[in-house]
This record gives structure tokens, C-alpha cells and sequence, in this order.
């Protein structure tokens, strides 16, 4: 197993503001990274991502809690520890936009003693990666919006630190400019083996890049786990069955053969329609349920759920004519987390967190 | 980590910058040079502004007086000036992000602006001896040194404006109080016992005694000397506490950014 770079245990900031009001904006916030891996933080405006980070950078002070990388605790191995980590931090500029391109990717590589000698090369490569070779000695504030984030990324990158946080990498970027970015992103880190945190509320960034997902909402984390095994997870939570029509010419001809609760067929052999029994039934046990018509969506509470659904339906010879276990991306699947976090938080509970 | 490599890459940005902002390096030389010549004009007319500005009323302790107050300023200025634009533009956090430590970024920074406002500033000493037509001597071996133990007091002074910018934001208009202050702690006369004590005042009589009686570094008072020393670094150390704890405090607001 690969051991975590970073580990962050109870991290928790609260914020003065104006006339007393304070926000927790990081409230307890524990998890760990392990070496290569891609991990998103996601979450809605005022989550605490950006906090979060600069709390691991030093940049902000926390009020309590601790942050570990590599082992070290950052209270003692400050700012020497800042040799394993880069960041492109939100809404700042990151790069001097009188400078260069080239110019900021030296002064920025060189604050981490890497000198244009040992990388020249390498930093050229970066450009070329980034689709910036040509615009190398341009001033960056000449730049279209996406050259500028794609030089910030690059120049956290030519830090050649083991960790590189990127908070929003994309915001503010047309569709297209956020896509080929994603696309270098996870193509890089996936050669390069570092370890990337990134931090969005675009979770199509997410799903795309990281293979990890870490879900805060109101300073808390309220969810970590693979994206994967979440998209899994909602997956088979919903399932949508639709009627086809009835299929054996002897029991249309003689419906008087068919149960008590027989489907009603409506003439012209279109799809039967379910009967209000059965859909009484199915919407008391599968809640949340929709009936309508010939179709059919349900909610699975375990993986067991489908055989009953399917046992009930069989019992009454409907033609099932598709199944669909419905395809979340991880937009449904967050929306619905920080709903339900949000719903446990005003109850009182704290402990919604699911952990792998 | 290699520091030769953070300095080398700041002094590379800074040359950068200057090229590429060359027009306001001039005009600076210019204002320098344009203020000197009103008072340079005055003084024929009214003798008193040249004598508060030099501490003694000849055309060469003004130009000394000038050139000394001018570094002053640069020193002082240009560092909090740039943390305070840096933290507005965003790139003071990147800067933050370097593992030596943003002490080192600061000393490193405050030596590559002396480093490149020499220039302009040696341009406009001669500018301002061609005018009045009096050669001082510049000595550079004297000088140099002269001029850092002098000019340790305004960097003092520069890290505490720096700190209350950070937490403070706004804080320019303390600047031009702070440029004018600096004429009366420079000019104080020396037979008060604890006018040596204020900011540059002792570096500048040095300055003064090397320019226009041409001594050597050596051949100065040592007690002269070690009093200059002693007093820059106490403002030194006292301005590197002021700024600490206003970095502190800023860490805990979440000020380092353009928040
Ligand atoms: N320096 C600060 N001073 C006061 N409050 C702050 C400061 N920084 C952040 N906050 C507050 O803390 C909370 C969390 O902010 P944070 O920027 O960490 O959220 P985020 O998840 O990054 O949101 P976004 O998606 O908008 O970037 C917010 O309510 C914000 O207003
Ligand atoms: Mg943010």
C-alpha cells in the first residue's frame, strides 16, 4: 500500500468577521492522501476548499488541528516542508502578469532552487505540454484568460514538487479551454505519478481528473470516496423499468386467464400500463417511486432490492421491456449529498460522513 | 535549497520589470532631479531650506543630503510598496510558498531594489554635482558600506510599514508622512546626544563626513561607526518583529491573499 503524503487530522478555522459574526469555514476536517493519487475536493461556494488548502500551505493559520506531509508536522518542518508543495491558488493571479511567460516560470521554478541549467529542458517541455511554447515570451498579461491559468498551472507545476494543489484550475475558462486543460491535467498526472489536489465546484472537473473525491460542505467533509464507487453507488440506487407490449397471442385473446390485478392493455397492443394495485405497492416499497403509465422508477435501498422489484413484477406477467439502473454523474450524486448533509446538519446530526 | 538560486531569480525578475517599466525608472530620476533643482534654485534665494535639509547651509551637504534621502525612500518604499501590490495582484502567496521562508524573499527583494535604484540614483547625483558644479568624492569602497549601515534603518522601517500593510491594506498615505519624518530624523543635529539614536541620523553624518572631507571608510570614528551599525540593526530587528507579528495576525485573518 502506498503510504499518505498527507494527512490532515481535525483541521478546524474560524474566521472573524465584521461586528462578531464569525464563520467556521473549516469545521474538523480530516483525510489523507497517498502518494500518486488524484483526490477532488468538491463542494459548493463557502464550502471551505480554498481554506482548507491554504491551511495546509501555511498560508492561513488554522485554530487548531494538524497537517502532516511526508510525515513531518508542518508545525515543525515550516516552510521547509513547502519543498513538497506547489499550489495555483483561486482568483489570485499566481504569475506577474508584466512578466513574461517564460520569465514567470523561471522565477517561479527558481523559488525552489530549481536553476534554468538542470531544467531549461524540462521547463520547455511543460510549455509544449500546455500548448504555450509559442507564447513563451509573451507578457502574460497580453494572454487570453485560459493561457493564463494553463502558465499558473504550469508554473506550480515546474516547481517539481511531489504535491500540487490546484484550486479551481478552471474557473472562468469557456467549455471548450476547461476541457483540453482537464484533459492535460489528468494525462499528466497520471505519467507523472504526483500527487494532485484539486479543488472545484465544476464536478465535471472532478470526475474527469481525479480518481478520488472528497465532498465539503459547510467546512465539514461529508463525503470521501472513489469516484467510481460513487457513481456506483448511485447507480443502482435508481432504476427505471418500462412495460412493452404483451407478448403471447393467447393471453391477449383470452385476458380471463390473467390474475384478479391483470395489466390493462390499451388496444393496438401498446405498452401495458401498470396497475394501481401493484403501483400502490411499489410506491410504499420502493420510496421514492414514480408510476406513470407503463413505466416505472423506483428507489433500490440495497442490492437485494432489484431481485424484489423484479419477483413483483414477474408475479403479475409483466413485460418488462428495459431496465435502466440510470447513469448519475457525479453533479446528481453531490447535489444529493450536500442535500442530505445539509438536512442531518439542521436535525442536529454531525456524523454523516461516509468513509471508505 | 539553494538561496543563490532565489536571489538570482529575484534580481533576474527585477531587471525584468525595470526594463519593462523603464519609463517610470526615468521619471522617478527626473522627480529626483526636479526637486533638487527648486531647492537648488530656493536655496540662492532663501538660504533657511537648504539649511533644514542638510543640517548645514552648504550647496554640498544639500547634495549629500538629497542623495542619502533618496536611498532612504527607495529602501524603505519599494519594499512595502511591492508587498502591498504584490498581495493585491496574488502572487505575495506564491511568493509565501517558497521553502526557505518569506524572510529570506524579503531580504533578498530588499537588496535587488538597492541594487537597481543605485543606478538611477548615482545618475541623478551626478545630474545634481553637474548643476551645481561641485564634485563630491565617491569613494565607492567608503561608500558602499556608508550607505548600508545607513540605509539598515529604513529597512527597518520598511518591514514595519510592510506588516501594517498587510493587515491594514491601506496604509500610502503613512508613506509620504513617513518620506518627510525621515528629512527630520536624517537632519537632526548630532549635538543633541539622542539625535544618533533616530533612523539614519548617524549614517548620514558619516556619509556627509566621507563626501565632502573626502575621509576613507577607515579613517572614520569607530565609535561613529559601531553607533551607526548598532542603531540599524536595532530598527532592523525591531521593524523584522513589527512585521512578524503582522504576518501572524494576517495568517489568521486569511489576509495574505487579496481577501
Ligand atoms: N479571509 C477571510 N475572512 C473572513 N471570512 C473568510 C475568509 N476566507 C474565507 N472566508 C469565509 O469562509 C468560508 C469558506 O470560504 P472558502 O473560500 O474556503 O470556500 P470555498 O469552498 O473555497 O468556496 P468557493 O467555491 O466560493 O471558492 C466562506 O463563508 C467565506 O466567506
Ligand atoms: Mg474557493
Amino acid at each position: 500500500m502506498a503510504e499518505a503524503v498527507l494527512e490532515v487530522d481535525s483541521l478546524t478555522k474560524t474566521f472573524q468577521g465584521a461586528r462578531n459574526a464569525s464563520v467556521r469555514a473549516v469545521d474538523n476536517v480530516s483525510f489523507s492522501v497517498k502518494q500518486g493519487e488524484v483526490v477532488g475536493l468538491l463542494g459548493p461556494n463557502g464550502a471551505g476548499k480554498t481554506t482548507t488548502i491554504k491551511c495546509i500551505l501555511g498560508l492561513v493559520r488554522q485554530d487548531s488541528g494538524s497537517v502532516r506531509v511526508f510525515g513531518g508536522d508542518l508545525r515543525h518542518t515550516y516552510p521547509g516542508a513547502l519543498r513538497h508543495m506547489s499550489a495555483v491558488l483561486e482568483g489570485s493571479r499566481n504569475l506577474y502578469w508584466r512578466l513574461t511567460v517564460e520569465e514567470n516560470v523561471r522565477f517561479f521554478a527558481g523559488l525552489n532552487g530549481l536553476g534554468l541549467a538542470e531544467r531549461g529542458s524540462e521547463f520547455a517541455q511543460l510549455l509544449e505540454r500546455f500548448g504555450l511554447a509559442d507564447k513563451k515570451n509573451v507578457e502574460v498579461r497580453r494572454l487570453s484568460q485560459g493561457m493564463k491559468q494553463k502558465t499558473s498551472v504550469v508554473c506550480a507545476l515546474a516547481r517539481r514538487t511531489p504535491i500540487v494543489f490546484l484550486d479551481e484550475p478552471t474557473l472562468g475558462l469557456d467549455v471548450e479551454t476547461s476541457l483540453e486543460l482537464r484533459d492535460t491535467l489528468r494525462s499528466y498526472s497520471r505519467e507523472e505519478g504526483r500527487t494532485v489536489v484539486v479543488s472545484s465546484h465544476d464536478m465535471d472537473v472532478v470526475q474527469q481528473v481525479c480518481s478520488r473525491v472528497i465532498i465539503m460542505s459547510n467546512g465539514r467533509v461529508v463525503t470521501d470516496d472513489s469516484v467510481a464507487h460513487l457513481i456506483d453507488l448511485f447507480r443502482t440506487r435508481t432504476c427505471t423499468v418500462k412495460l412493452g407490449a404483451q407478448a403471447g397471442e393467447g393471453q391477449q385473446q383470452s385476458p380471463q386467464q390473467q390474475p384478479p390485478q391483470a395489466a390493462t392493455s390499451p388496444a393496438g397492443g401498446g405498452p401495458v400500463e401498470i396497475p394501481p394495485e401493484l403501483a400502490a405497492v411499489l410506491s410504499e416499497e420502493f420510496a421514492p417511486a414514480e408510476v406513470s403509465g407503463s413505466t416505472v422508477k423506483v428507489t433500490l435501498a440495497d442490492s437485494r432490492s432489484i431481485y424484489r422489484l423484479m419477483d413483483l413484477l414477474k408475479a403479475e406477467q409483466l413485460p418488462i421491456e428495459e431496465i435502466d439502473y440510470g447513469a448519475p454523474d457525479l453533479e446528481q450524486v453531490f447535489l444529493e449529498i450536500v442535500r442530505r448533509a445539509a438536512a442531518g446538519a439542521n436535525e442536529g446530526a454531525s456524523g454523516e460522513a461516509t468513509r471508505p | 535549497m539553494k538561496p543563490g538560486v532565489v536571489l538570482r531569480v529575484i534580481l533576474m525578475r527585477d531587471l525584468a520589470m525595470m526594463k519593462r517599466y523603464y519609463l517610470n525608472t526615468v521619471s522617478s530620476l527626473v522627480t529626483i532631479y526636479v526637486v533638487f533643482l527648486i531647492t537648488f534654485v530656493g536655496m540662492r534665494a532663501f538660504t533657511g531650506v537648504a539649511t533644514s535639509l542638510a543640517g548645514s547651509d552648504t550647496l554640498e551637504a544639500t547634495i549629500v543630503g538629497f542623495f542619502v534621502w533618496t536611498l532612504t525612500i527607495f529602501a524603505y518604499s519599494d519594499f512595502s510598496w511591492g508587498l502591498i501590490n504584490e498581495a493585491q495582484t496574488g502572487t505575495l502567496e506564491q511568493l509565501y510558498l517558497c521553502p526557505l521562508g518569506f524572510r529570506w524573499i524579503g531580504a533578498f527583494t530588499i537588496i535587488s531594489n538597492l541594487v537597481f535604484s543605485l543606478i538611477p540614483i548615482f545618475v541623478a547625483l551626478i545630474a545634481m554635482m553637474l548643476t551645481a558644479g561641485r564634485w563630491l568624492s565617491i569613494d565607492v569602497i567608503t561608500l558602499v558600506p556608508l550607505i548600508v549601515i545607513s540605509i539598515l534603518g529604513a529597512v527597518g522601517v520598511g518591514f514595519v510599514l510592510g506588516g501594517l500593510a498587510l493587515v491594514f491594506k491601506r496604509v500610502q498615505s503613512l508613506f509620504q508622512i513617513v518620506q518627510f519624518l525621515f528629512i527630520g530624523t536624517m537632519t537632526m543635529p548630532q549635538r543633541l546626544w539622542w539625535a544618533r539614536l533616530l533612523p539614519v541620523n548617524a549614517g548620514f553624518g558619516l556619509i556627509r563626513t566621507s563626501m565632502i572631507d573626502g575621509v576613507r571608510l577607515w579613517e572614520l570614528p569607530l565609535g561613529e561607526v559601531a553607533i551607526a551599525l548598532l542603531v540599524g540593526l536595532a530598527y532592523l530587528g525591531i521593524g523584522i518583529g513589527v512585521f512578524s507579528a503582522c504576518e501572524r495576525a494576517a495568517k489568521s485573518r486569511g489576509l495574505l491573499g487579496h481577501y
